[in-house]
């Protein structure tokens, strides 16, 4: 008896103290002011703008360093950063760069061609002595450039090695930001930890797994930011990540799961939503099988739900693609296209004229990876809708880097369709991987499907070699009527990337190259 | 003693060799690349190859593994190229944090679920033990990662009690009080299943222990209810408690893996599931091989501590 008397007095008197502990707990302190928290997805990898590849990292570096070029507010053109001017030869083949006058680099070293050409050469030449600070994944951005030389402490050329048109795009791109040259010599391969660049925040610290912290650069070139500082914190579960901004711990969240944009909807925090160079399709093999018949790729086309697809399935975070290339890229993008509209007695009527009823496909279904949205519901009502129109579809799902590995080589004598999602700064790359002849995987391109048409051979050909804008457009434009017609892929949804600010926050916009760009960005 | 402990240090090499041969196949093994998981949508093959060769990946399988054996006895387990830093540093960094979570977690489910399990014992049958077995069975029955889900939204979200994720507050003091509020939602979490079956197999212990004739006769000479149970008895039950305990501060630390996912703690958990996607094959191995090397010495020093507890447990 006197054991149980105990227990229950331990336990009544435990349990009083705890509640009053509870009781007499604080709230959770609130973020302080003028000092940004945001929400990550993972850990960045490095904040050497050359060795990283994830758009996670881009985040943080946009903000730290400046490029030659960057795309103006709002779009995907090109204005000038750390170029104040420059000019092409008319054979498209050289780029002369005036740069910036009097811009320093957060160590204090100075900005000039000599630190451009430092930057380049150590991304692209292996005899650099730097070039073992890497390795640089994407220095293939600038494979077309053939030397790069100091003109005068303040002018630099690059010369290509063909008419590239891309280039520009691609020195916007987070590849292309400008390092301290000082900074590498100093620390070597522990640059990714001490970067030192020309941005309007400068690196403070770095706890690993916690937080990347950067703070105000006063003497900014374009005038210093308003937020004193901005803390990174890597929060890899969307669910937790989603807890942390409702109980206030961040006060901006990105890549906010669909299926918790309702949580969001009160007074407390305004959601913000942009449209990006995004899109998400199938691909079809187009080399054997069913699909090998355009009447039955046009009939996947009709016969999918689109509409359903990104507003059931995506909670309304993507549209409805038309076509191969997002609306992102306005100046390149045909205005007069219009998606396949769901149409499953259109789609049964082109596969009984193909003599495809029934047909047995295999598809390719990822579980997950970079931009592939929800694949496996995705994939699920793909399904269902094609075989509302008579087709056998079989579901064969991969973690995503074994995804690719099936995937990338081609889909031959293995499946009929897979799904795919491409992010690109500019509207040349994707279609040029993944849609010429000459990019057929045995040629090293990313054409798992095959699909071959002389005419897009030469109009993507063209696009990429002509520097003028207006030629480039019509050009593009005339190649997405194309393969709309031709339908290599079922095109799906491009992809809205959304963000969630608290109330705290103000003057911050999503940009449609998927950066966050927080110069301007206010807190109180 | 001091022999058998070498000898058990002795039999934990094959087994650690073992362990690094594993998971060395299981990298080698698994389909996707460290270069394509690096490039993603960029991964041609000539870009693929060109970064394999950058990451030492090219060279033959069997040269690859005695390169990082070697450098493994050297201490040198490589540079993670996910995090672009040293494996060991990142590691024992992550291990450390992972050793405050299981730690407290298991300190938590030891003392809590012997307690429960002696209670239960002394009740047997009575209110005490019914409410007992049946938060048991609740405890059991909970997956770990949905409790810590909803103990956020309850405690963290709603009520703003606690921190939702991480080890320390963004600002402020690191102190040992800014510690225990991160660390209470996660380790309670963490310690509630294990909590359920150490309360099990004590009362069980307990029982049987107590229908001994060393028991009665403790009674018959006058002692002390409360000393029969916790001095005779429960002595007696640890014998048959510990390996139990043992085998649950392993599942305690293999469970930490989806509470640290949950609760964003810096673990050496999360940091293995992370690298697993991103085909971090230095990280993952040295990783691999640092928990397991702890995992065996653990059970050594339970083994230990077993034959110290009972001298007829020859060693």
């Amino acid at each position: 008896m006197k054991l149980m008397e105990l227990t229950r007095r331990a336990l009544l008197a435990s349990t009083a103290a705890f509640a009053l502990g509870l009781g007499v707990l604080p709230a959770q302190a609130q973020t302080p002011e003028d000092v940004l928290i945001v929400g990550q997805i993972a850990e960045p990898k490095a904040l050497d703008p050359a060795a990283v590849t994830a758009v996670n990292d881009f985040r943080i570096l946009m903000n730290v360093y400046d490029g030659l070029v960057r795309y103006k507010d709002g779009t995907l053109e090109v204005e000038p950063a750390l170029a104040t001017d420059w000019s092409i030869s008319d054979d498209g083949t050289v780029y002369t760069f005036n740069l910036r006058n009097g811009v320093t680099f957060h160590d204090g070293s100075a900005f000039n061609a000599e630190a451009v050409k430092f930057n380049f050469d150590r991304m692209l030449d292996e005899g650099h002595p730097y070039h073992d600070t890497g390795p640089f994944p994407l220095a293939f951005f600038f494979s077309a450039v053939e030397a790069v030389e100091v003109v005068d402490p303040l002018t630099v050329k690059f010369t290509l090695n063909a008419p590239y048109a891309p280039f520009l795009s691609n020195l916007a791109y987070p590849t292309g930001l400008i390092v301290s040259p000082a900074a590498v010599a100093k620390h070597g391969s522990e640059f990714g930890r001490n970067p030192s660049g020309t941005g309007p925040f400068k690196f403070a610290e770095w706890r690993s797994n916690e937080a990347v912290v950067v703070e105000a650069n006063a003497d900014y070139w374009g005038g210093a930011p308003e937020l004193q500082a901005v803390v990174f914190r890597p929060i890899t579960d969307a669910n937790t990540r989603t807890a942390e901004m409702l109980a206030g711990g961040i006060d901006l969240m990105v890549e906010v799961p669909p299926v918790a944009l309702s949580e969001f909807q009160g007074d407390g925090f305004t959601v913000h939503e942009q449209a990006g160079p995004h899109v998400w399709f199938l691909i079809l093999n187009a080399k054997e099988g069913p699909f090998a018949d355009v009447r039955v790729r046009q009939a996947a086309n009709y016969a999918i739900n689109k509409e359903a697809i990104v507003n059931d399935v995506l909670e309304g975070t993507a549209a409805v693609a038309a076509g191969p290339t997002p609306p992102a890229f306005a100046w390149a993008y045909n205005d007069s296209l219009e998606p396949y509209p769901y149409n499953p007695d259109k789609a049964r009527e082109l596969i009984a004229a193909a003599g495809a009823e029934g047909a047995e496909l295999t598809f390719y279904v990822t579980e997950g990876g970079s931009g592939m949205l929800d694949p496996v519901a995705m994939g699920t009502a793909i399904q269902a809708d094609l075989e509302a129109v008579g087709l056998d579809v079989k579901i064969e799902t991969y973690e995503w880097n074994t995804f690719l590995g099936e995937v990338n080589p081609g889909l031959e004598g293995k499946a009929d369709m897979a799904e795919m999602a491409w992010m690109t700064n500019d509207p040349d790359t994707l279609p040029f991987l993944a849609l010429r002849t000459d990019a057929w995987p045995d040629k090293g391109g990313f054409n798992s499907g095959y699909y071959s048409n002389p005419k897009v051979d030469e109009l993507l050909e063209a696009a990429r070699a002509s520097t003028d804008q207006a030629e480039r457009a019509r050009l593009y434009q005339e190649m997405q009527t194309i393969v709309q017609e031709d339908a290599p892929w079922v095109f799906v949804a491009n992809w809205k990337q959304n963000a969630v600010t608290s109330d705290r926050v103000g003057d911050f916009s999503l940009q449609p190259s998927f950066f966050l760009l927080l110069d301007d960005v206010t807190k109180n | 003693m001091a022999g058998y402990i070498l000898k058990r240090l002795f039999s934990a090499i094959p087994v650690l060799l073992g362990i690094s041969i594993i998971v060395f196949l299981i990298m080698a093994m698994i389909p996707g690349d460290p270069a394509t998981a690096i490039l993603g949508s960029y991964a041609t093959p000539e870009n693929v190859e060109k970064l394999n060769r950058d990451l030492g990946l090219d060279k033959p399988l069997v040269q690859r593994y005695f390169i990082w054996l070697g450098n493994m006895l050297q201490g040198d387990f490589g540079r993670s190229f996910s995090l672009n830093r040293a494996v060991l540093d990142e590691v024992m960094e992550r291990f450390n944090a992972t050793l405050i979570l299981a730690g407290t977690s298991f300190v938590i489910c030891s003392v809590l679920g012997v307690a429960a399990g002696v209670v239960s014992a002394a009740r047997q049958y009575g209110l005490a033990d019914k409410a007992i077995t049946f938060a048991v069975l609740l405890g059991i029955s909970i997956p770990s990662f949905f409790l810590g889900m909803m103990m956020i939204l309850i405690f963290a979200v709603n009520l703003r009690w606690f921190p939702v994720s991480g080890m320390w507050p963004i600002y402020g003091a690191r102190d040992l009080s800014a510690l225990l509020s991160h660390l209470t939602l996660p380790a309670s979490a963490l310690a509630v299943v294990a909590t359920g079956v150490i309360a099990r197999l004590s009362r069980s212990a307990m029982l049987e222990v107590m229908r001994q004739d060393f028991i009665r006769t403790a009674r018959a000479k006058g002692v002390h209810e409360r000393s029969v149970i916790w001095r005779h008895a429960l002595r007696a039950a640890m014998v048959s408690i510990i390996p139990v305990l043992g085998i649950q501060a392993g599942f305690v630390l293999s469970g930490a893996v989806y509470i640290e996912m949950v609760f964003q703690w810096p673990g050496v958990g999360r940091m293995l599931v992370d690298a697993i996607l991103k085909r971090d094959i230095l990280l993952v191995q040295g990783g691999v091989v640092f928990v397991a090397a702890c995992y065996v010495m653990f059970n050594i020093a339970v083994d230990v501590a077993q034959g110290l507890l009972d001298p007829r447990i020859k060693t």
